[in-house]
């Protein structure tokens, strides 16, 4: 499923004082099978562009029965699209629970959405709910698609899924919550600041988590991040909000090419983009894709081969 | 991030606005006694005129003050009717058993309706016009003498400030819980009452556990600093009276003076 947005805009707000404009004219295309990154800072834009993506965020004009029309003498706006897939978001008769079952929402510290008396069954809330009328699924394949998601998440399912998910670790809660997502094999899996609150190790394992989801369960990963590391390390292109709009669009060796604009807009940049910043200073040009195992490549190769 | 505007607070700057929140507690009080002082429509033309001055100084606008009727519409509607069927009076148009129309009664029914409304006006005016948070500064200040005999005003006045303070963070995440469950496919509009009862549980849960453990955090933060209550602590906002207070509150001394003269010299109009 290929994600095309075009001229979409987004106010919180609309109208009353506290109106706060959130998206202003952002036009992104996220290909099937990409690992993309969304960077920006808070109030840039980006977790209200990704809640667009399964309708949590409804565009305005499928909410409104009657299109307005334009008044004489303006100019006609441009039209606002908005496709994830099939599904064409601006529609009014959208399938929003179908498209909600295609496209998996992890919102940030997701481990504070767990309610269930027992992982199995707050891991199940997804599969139940989006089983079609008619055709519950049985006991046995709720039971298999429980352990399958758990597994994948790196947790074993004959010690958590009779548990309280109130009585997991910190770190294994946000993995159940994650597999109370991925659970229904959603096409794209969406996840706001996965690694928000972990340790470095945390964060890395669940980086590899989410490689592992790329290649075996969701085609495409969209994550969002302020997090530059984890952005240059993992994603295959990002995009850059800034203040509602898209600044950059470009892999990440493009794209922290431009370290100093980066810097200029208030961002931080890698440490390996760090690096290679001060290295050119002094003269030193180092031609890496920024993730660190490359750049270290690269420098002892300047070095003479490796010492 | 889509901050719910919490209660009505309407955010400009204005005359009334600037006023400090203890006169505005007062003039309150003072309006409602000079509303029910009032026994004919001379003394509620006063009243009238004065919170038309209010509401043109707090550039709100005027639509968004007659919205706070609404919620007592009902009300106001059910009273008038009963009035106008049950109070008897000298000119009677139309009777049927007790129930009676009469120039008397209509009159009263009127001058009840536009009792209520001012009174309801006047109030949300404070909401529009006022932060909680000064709100509870206004209480808390004016409840002070209170202490003589003991009474916690202070903590009084933080319980209210801290319940207030958490209903736009609760209400940010149930929007929150909500969006993530309902992203798990969870339906919260369709299904009988039984249906819907159950659809709550996802919400409540973690909305529940997060109120405990943010009111664990706040009471840690407030430990970690060594706050102590009421002693000896200074105020960041100290309420002072300014010129607009003055002629604030020669407003409204001069507003229940002519109402109580009013009655006075004018009986029996109504």
């Amino acid at each position: 499923m290929r994600i095309v947005a075009e001229h979409l805009s987004y106010t919180y707000n609309e109208g009353s004082p506290f109106a706060v404009r959130a998206l202003d004219d952002v036009s992104l295309t996220i290909e099937e099978g990409e690992f993309y990154g969304i960077l920006g800072h808070t109030g840039s834009g980006k977790s209200t562009f990704v809640q667009h993506l399964n309708g949590l965020i409804r565009v305005p004009s499928s909410l409104k029965k009657r299109k307005k029309k334009p008044k004489k003498g303006q100019p006609v706006p441009p039209e606002t699209v908005l496709n994830v897939g099939e599904f064409d978001l601006t529609k009014r008769d959208t399938n929003f629970r179908a498209l909600r079952k295609k496209v998996g929402m992890v919102f940030q510290y997701p481990e504070y959405q767990l309610f269930a008396e027992t992982v199995k069954e707050d891991v199940a809330f997804g599969l139940k709910n989006f089983a079609e009328k008619g055709e519950k699924p049985s006991e046995e394949e709720i039971g298999r698609a429980v352990r399958d998601a758990l597994q994948i998440v790196g947790l074993d399912y004959g010690e958590v899924a009779e548990k309280s998910p109130f009585d997991l670790s910190g770190g294994q809660k946000r993995r159940a919550a994650i597999a109370g997502v991925i659970v229904t094999k959603p096409e794209i899996l969406v996840l706001d600041e996965p690694a928000a609150g972990l340790d470095p190790l945390g964060k890395r394992e669940i980086m590899e988590l989410l490689h592992t989801l790329h290649r075996e369960w969701c085609k495409t990963v969209v994550i969002v991040s302020h997090d530059m590391d984890e952005i240059s390390e993992n994603c295959t292109r990002c995009a850059v909000f800034a203040e509602g709009k898209v600044v950059y669009d470009l892999p990440p060796k493009e794209l922290f090419q431009k370290g100093e604009e980066l810097t200029a807009l208030g961002l931080d940049i890698p440490l390996t983009a760090k690096l290679v910043l001060a290295l050119k200073e002094r003269g030193i040009t180092v031609d890496c894709d920024f993730t660190t195992e490359d750049f270290i490549q690269k420098v002892l190769a300047l070095k003479g081969g490796g010492a | 991030m889509k901050d719910v505007a919490f209660g009505q607070y309407y955010p400009v700057e204005s005359f009334v606005h600037k006023l400090d929140p203890r006169l505005k507690l007062l003039f309150l009080i003072a309006y409602i006694v000079a509303i029910f002082v009032a026994t004919n429509f001379y003394g509620l033309a006063v009243c009238a005129f004065v919170l038309i001055l209010a509401v043109a100084f707090s550039r709100v606008p005027v639509l968004k003050v007659l919205r706070a009727i609404r919620g007592v519409l009902f009300l106001v509607l059910f009273t008038a009717v009963l009035n106008v069927l049950f109070h008897t009076g000298e000119t009677v148009y139309w009777q049927y058993g007790i129930l009676c129309i009469s120039k008397e009664g209509i009159l009263f029914s009127v001058f009840f309706v536009i009792r209520l409304v001012l009174l309801v006006v006047c109030s949300s005016l404070l909401t529009y016009t006022t932060t909680p948070v000064s709100l509870t500064d206004g209480i808390e200040s004016l409840l002070t003498p209170l202490k003589w005999i003991r009474f916690p005003v202070h903590e009084l006045a933080l319980i209210m400030s801290i319940a207030l303070r958490f209903i736009p963070i609760l209400s940010d995440e149930t929007g929150r819980i909500m969006n993530a469950q309902k992203a798990r496919g969870a339906d919260f509009e369709t299904g009988g009452l039984i249906k819907k009862i159950r659809a709550v549980v996802p919400i409540l849960i973690p909305l529940l556990l997060s109120a405990f453990r943010r009111a664990d955090e706040l009471g840690e933060a407030m430990d970690a600093r060594c706050y102590m209550g009421s002693k000896n602590r200074t105020k960041y906002k100290k309420l002072t009276f300014g010129w607009r207070d003055a002629i604030g509150f020669l407003l409204g001394a001069a507003m229940v003076t002519g109402v109580v003269l009013l009655r006075v010299y004018l009986t029996g109009v109504v």
